[in-house]
């Protein structure tokens, strides 16, 4: 076996991760390239070929397998570089788009305009027809005015068409047509059929997610191709997947049909990786993975061993965004991070962010004109950061403009500058501890009884106070936490998801009609896996799960179905009871008296053709090294305290490191706080007893 | 409460107000992911907050601002009437209009908190019911001579459950009386859920910080409050201001409306707001009267429309309001037995609109338009038998089309905004919810081109749609008031469109239909209903070129409407994307509109 290499263009860094044969993970970094990826990915590429002793070329010629992943699809949105979409809809509805589904931050907040739809309107293409709730057909489609449609399409030079039709996914006959129709009118032109990609009830979510897959297919079919001849040509002979929104990677071929998936996948890693390094310590299932980034902490879950999925994912913030409607990794991300900027408001209380210096000017101590306290500031003030040490020396930092604008943010709310800076990051850490508490609460996952897996540059910092707060006993900060979602893409598994929408409820379980959508979709996956040529002979599970309610609510949970197939009443009871037991863990009630109504049957395909690198043997002799030097820290209190600062190159596995203490990586910094304890995993992993 | 002396660090002080926000936001979501009826789970018409022991409002939700003002009133009431005989374990129902709640249909859930044998905290969900077993099958009831009429079980702080299990008879009297009783158990559960998970929490809460420094935070929370409230006000001018409006015409009882009127008196110098409600008429025969609870959160809501956007609603911050209102009243003073069946709508969401537009007096800059209002056929209560069902019966408050909001001095309105009292932060329901739940079908449902209230940011436009039943005959009660007097623009932005409501038969549109009607549609038979839009806010011909551009291409107004009241004039084609303002035409023609006027 060669080597595995996984790459993520984020925004500012592209992050490389290289696994040898024997399971060794080399981080490599470098600038992120818009202009043309593959530039900034073999920047990084050499950085850890230069660290393997060999050239860039070769390293790839040896290479077995690159798992790429992309903010391309999310820049375009963004940036609304999106192909010239249509959006063809049911005649009466072409406001789909415009409506949405509601909602509103701040009841008496009027200083924001309401959104621009995805797809304008004046794109937007009425198609006369009407299928019922049932499948019926209410009004025939009228082909004669649809074909006329398309040829305007063709006239206007769209480039990508959008079709969702209502109640398409009780009967898809209408837009099969008009499928058939575009290939004949504008041969070549990409379009997206809303009951092929996103199968479900709720005509907004269904809608949005085809406008956005279909907007985004010229782009990324270009884009993924292009990929692929590049690194063809740079000597890369093995497989080429691609990450994905729901923590798996997938084929070029196959996401050039569903281009929508590649949205947000770097984040929906971070949870992959987390639930990886839980597995190698052995800490359990039950993992929350925060990524602190410098202006945004992003925190997501495992529960049971399982990834957590959200079909509530948006693009842009919630209800002013666009809904991705697909199922993806539930990441939600807050505006905290190292140059979040602290401030005091009219009644006199102190406040962090939203606001952020970012990167430019970036915090006082980067020394860019950056004027205004933030975290990182603070972070120096108090002596865990080494200003001369920071991303390995590489970013030298300005002790004094931190101090200063600490200490002058000091005497306007009435604190010495080390209890200026200690109450920066108390407040900051309440805002991560409040995005920790949301995400689990809302999927009754009891902190408790959780690990905590830590990941990004800032998270050092403040996740072992954070981690106390919540009653989590344990902090497991990998050494390549710098590059969690890079990380996890070596864990992943290629999945694939088939969707039906088939509703039903429990006092009238229609048996057979379930069973025939669970069988659609199994035959779906089935034929996934058989299309891909890196599948053959690999390991392979598959899942399925309903997304179910009591009768009369609107929102669902999703359910893990007991198995395959239902054989009669005793396992409409077992999922009844699943869904019970999953509404009172979500919701603290369960209603036995309600019928349970299932909406829409989901499957899930895992394929894992490469396995992960062997777990390291586990014993470890513990013993105190000694600190390669001290420093004056401060932790609250009324003094500054002498903390050792050890050396993240001079630890050995075993080694425990008792708080007060700093730990130096290259790329991240841990602060030990008082009573409480690091070590260092055999497996090359911080553990940090916060208890 | 015992005063204490702690003085708390202000570090703590944010800390613990996150937490207690973090409780709410968990109450809110609880309630809104597991409720039953769409009016909950769909158009939010619920909140949560939490109560003082001592019945001060501590922590309200991002909830309605029609459920701002009142639960501590309820939550003194609960304490009034049990006394001693209050403990762990126990919750109580209100929905007392005359006991400081907002109307009936709102059943408010009070879980009250102890620690240490102390009764600290009072956790409370209000929730929209689908039904209360009202004499109509709508838990709004706009004529409802009295309270007599309206016929909603009501439920003055009564206990609903001891040791954490209910008290049977409570629902036994609530199943036999409420239309689809499950549905309005399912709303119990999660009303009541919300309020346990805060007391766990809160329970939690007081075990981490102790008793004292707790008490010590009320004091300290509701100080800092009132502080940020203080610099708000001083930063207003000085001014007293008269606003008034009229609610819609009611066939055979109130053919003029009301004519409704609220004076806002802004004392920088005390950092004080007087309300003054009393220059109102007499309580009326009919439903539309609005509780102490109901009036006051609409023109509370209205101020806080009008200050900064992340002031703390609490009793430390309402400290700084006062009010002044009439004995007897429509609005904040009934007299028993009238009815407030609507209180929180109708007459409310003039209140909201008079008084945030009382605020633009004060010039450019202040304060917003009037939002569209009135519940039209877009949100009607539609009941039934469903056919496909077994006869099962069905009621529900529908959501899918919407007023248009407000423009504010610096943004044009919100589309889905519903009404004032809601203010967009309702979910709309999804038509293929709605058909799948209800034998109903909806023909077209989209925004109505050229509707909005012109101006220099505009009101958003009215939403128009067409429904109504597969298979046998449906009930749509329609309780609009919006259909009379259009929402009004301010500082020179034009006013909103009215409402209105049409029956259809055979393709055919009836003549006009009132604004509050019980409408009975057979197979065949649709309703169509068009909303208000809101009003504009500044001069439309300084509305930006590229604002006026982006309307005619998207289709929000027309090309003809963009040169006879925006003043701007286009060349080219929208369908080839070439349509771009001509600059020097434009020029000309703004200048001409100007002097016409003047």
């Amino acid at each position: 076996m060669g080597y595995r290499i996984s790459v993520d263009t984020g925004g500012t860094f592209t992050d490389m991760v290289l696994v040898d044969e024997e399971g060794n993970f080399n981080i490599g970094k470098a600038l992120t390239t818009p202009e043309r990826i593959s530039e900034g990915m073999f920047s990084a590429l050499e950085v850890v070929a230069e660290a393997a002793g060999k050239t860039a070329r070769d390293l790839l010629a040896e290479t077995d397998i690159l798992i790429y992943g992309t903010t391309r699809a999310t820049n375009a949105v963004v940036t609304k570089a999106t192909a010239r979409t249509a959006f063809l809809t049911t005649t009466g509805f072409r406001d789909i788009l415009v409506l949405k589904e509601g909602g509103k931050h701040g009841p008496h907040d009027y200083s924001y305009d309401y959104p621009q739809p995805y797809i304008p309107r004046r794109h937007t293409f009425e198609i006369d027809e009407r299928i019922g709730s049932a499948g019926e057909v209410v009004r025939e489609l009228d082909e004669a005015k649809a074909r006329q449609v398309i040829e305007t399409l063709k006239e206007r030079k769209f480039e990508a068409v959008s079709v969702s039709l209502l109640w398409c996914i009780a009967n898809n006959a209408h837009e099969l047509r008009l499928g058939e129709l575009i290939e004949e009118i504008m041969p070549g032109v990409p379009y997206t059929l809303s009951h092929q990609l996103a199968p479900i009830l709720r005509e907004y979510r269904r809608a949005s997610a085809t406008s956005i897959d279909a907007s985004l297919k010229p782009l990324m079919q270009a884009h993924l191709r292009g990929m692929q001849s590049d690194l063809l040509e740079a000597g890369f002979s093995g497989d080429l997947l691609v990450s994905t929104s729901v923590g798996g990677c997938q084929e070029v071929e196959t996401l050039v049909e569903r281009p929508i998936n590649t949205l947000k996948s770097g984040p929906a890693m971070a949870p992959v990786a987390g639930r990886a390094y839980s597995a190698v310590e052995n800490m359990g299932g039950d993992v929350i993975v925060c990524d602190t980034g410098g202006t945004t902490f992003d925190v997501g879950l495992v529960r049971d061993g399982q990834l957590v999925y959200s079909r509530d994912s948006w693009l842009g913030p919630q209800w002013l965004g666009d809904i991705i409607g697909a199922s993806t990794v539930d990441v939600r991300s807050i505006g905290a991070g190292g140059g979040s900027i602290a401030w005091q408001d009219p009644g006199g209380l102190l406040r962090v962010g939203p606001q952020s210096a970012g990167s430019v000017p970036g915090p006082a101590c980067y020394g860019n004109g950056g004027n205004e306290p933030t975290v990182t500031d603070a972070a120096l003030v108090l002596g865990y950061i080494d200003p001369d040490y920071f991303n390995g020396g590489r970013l030298s930092l300005d002790r004094a403009a931190a101090e200063r604008v600490i200490g002058d943010f000091g005497k306007v709310i009435g604190k010495s500058p080390d209890e200026t800076a200690h109450a920066i990051m108390v407040i900051a850490n309440e805002l991560m501890i409040k995005a920790i508490g949301e995400i689990t609460v809302n999927d009754g996952l009891n902190p408790r009884e959780s690990v905590i897996v830590a990941g990004g540059g800032a998270a050092g910092f403040n996740i072992m106070p954070i981690a106390r707060e919540l009653g989590c006993d344990t902090v497991i900060l990998p050494k390549t936490a710098s590059a969690l979602s890079a990380c996890g893409m070596q864990y992943s598994s290629i999945v694939f998801e088939a969707t039906r929408s088939r509703f039903t409820a429990s006092n009238e379980f229609d048996i057979e009609g379930v069973n025939n959508a669970l069988a659609e979709i199994e035959s779906e996956l089935l034929e996934f896996k058989d299309s891909l040529a890196t599948a053959a002979g690999a390991a392979t599970t598959i899942e399925f799960f309903v997304e179910a309610r009591y009768k009369a609510q609107v929102w669902e949970l999703d359910t893990a179905l007991p198995k395959q197939r239902l054989d009669g009443p005793a396992d409409v009871e077992a999922i009844t009871e699943s869904f019970h037991q999953t509404h009172e863990r979500v919701h603290a009630v369960r209603d036995e008296g309600s019928p349970v109504e299932c909406v829409n049957w989901k499957g899930r395909i895992s394929i894992q053709p490469f396995s992960p690198p062997p777990a390291p043997d586990a014993t470890t002799i513990s013993q105190n090294p000694a600190p390669d030097e001290t420093r004056s820290c401060f932790f609250g209190g009324t003094e500054r305290v002498s903390t050792p600062v050890f050396r993240g190159d001079n630890l050995a596995t075993g080694d425990e490191v008792q708080g007060p203490a700093i730990i130096q990586e290259a790329t991240t910094t841990i602060v030990v706080y008082p009573d409480m304890s690091a070590r260092l995993s055999a497996a090359g992993d911080y553990i940090l007893d916060c208890s | 409460m015992t005063d204490t002396d702690t003085k708390l660090d202000p570090v703590l002080i944010s800390v613990m107000a996150n937490r207690l926000d973090g409780i709410v936001r968990e109450m809110t979501n609880t309630l809104l992911r597991s409720a039953r009826s769409a009016v909950i789970s769909s158009a939010r018409d619920f909140s949560c907050c939490l109560v003082t022991g001592d019945d001060q409002l501590l922590a309200p939700a991002e909830g309605l601002p029609v459920h701002i003002f009142g639960c501590h009133i309820q939550t003194a009431n609960m304490r009034k009437y049990h006394g001693d005989d209050i403990k762990r374990g126990d919750a109580y129902l209100d929905n007392d209009p005359y006991g400081g709640n907002t109307h009936p249909a709102d059943h408010t859930f009070m879980v009250p908190v102890f620690f240490e044998g102390e009764h600290l905290f009072t956790a409370v969900s209000k929730c929209h019911m689908a039904d209360i077993g009202n004499s109509i099958p709508s838990s709004y009831f706009v004529m409802a001579k009295d309270v007599y009429e309206e016929g909603a079980l009501v439920f003055p702080g009564v206990r609903i459950q001891r040791d954490f299990e209910n008290i049977e008879d409570i629902m036994r009297m609530c199943r036999a009386r409420i239309r689809v009783p499950d549905q309005w158990y399912g709303d119990y559960l999660a009303g009541l859920g919300s309020a346990r998970i805060a007391e766990r929490r809160l329970e939690a809460f007081c075990e981490k910080y102790g008793k004292e420094t707790v008490k010590a935070f009320f004091k300290e929370w509701f100080n800092y409050s009132e502080r940020r409230m203080v610099d708000n006000i001083k930063r207003l001018p000085k001014a007293s201001l008269v606003n008034k409006g009229r609610s819609d015409p009611l066939i055979g009882v109130l053919p003029d409306g009301l004519e409704l009127t609220v004076k806002v008196d802004i004392d920088p110098d005390e950092a004080e707001i007087h309300i003054d409600l009393s220059d109102n008429p007499p309580s009326v025969d009919v439903g539309l009267n609005t509780s102490l609870g109901a009036a006051t959160s609409a023109v509370v809501g209205a101020v806080f429309n009008a200050l900064d956007k992340d002031l703390p609603r609490n009793e430390g911050a309402f400290r700084r309001l006062k009010f002044t209102y009439a004995e007897d009243s429509v609005v904040a003073a009934p007299t028993f037995p009238h009815s407030c069946s609507v209180a929180t709508t109708n007459v409310s969401e003039r209140l909201v609109n008079i008084t945030q537009s009382a605020f633009a007096q004060l010039g450019d800059g202040m304060g917003l338009s009037e939002g569209g209002a009135g519940l039209g056929a877009g949100m009607a209560v539609i009941s039934g038998n469903d056919a496909s069902r077994g006869g099962e019966p069905y009621v529900n408050r529908l959501m899918l089309s919407t007023n248009g909001g407000p423009a504010s001095p610096v943004a044009d309105g919100w589309v889905n905004y519903a009404i004032p009292v809601i203010a967009g932060l309702m979910y709309r329901d999804s038509v293929e919810v709605d058909e799948l739940k209800h034998p109903i079908r909806v023909e077209s449902l989209g925004i109505v081109t050229d509707s909005s209230g012109a101006g220099r940011r505009r009101g958003a436009p009215a939403q128009q749609i067409e429904y109504g039943p597969t298979d046998a005959p449906m009930m749509a009660v329609i309780s609009c008031d919006g259909q009379h007097t259009p929402p009004r623009g301010v500082v020179g932005g034009h006013d909103g469109t009215a409402g209105e409501t049409w029956q259809i038969e055979d393709g055919v549109q009836s003549e006009r239909l009132p604004n509050v009607i019980q409408l009975k549609l057979d197979p065949g038979q649709r309703v169509r209903g068009r909303d208000s839009s809101g009003g504009g806010y500044g001069d439309p011909l300084d509305r930006e070129l590229e604002r006026v551009t982006v309307d005619v291409l998207e289709g929000w107004e027309t090309r003809e409407k963009a040169r006879d009241i925006y003043g701007v004039i286009f060349t080219g084609e929208i369908d080839d994307e070439t349509l771009e303002p001509d600059v020097a035409a434009t020029e000309a023609r703004r200048a001409e509109i100007r002097e016409a006027r003047a």
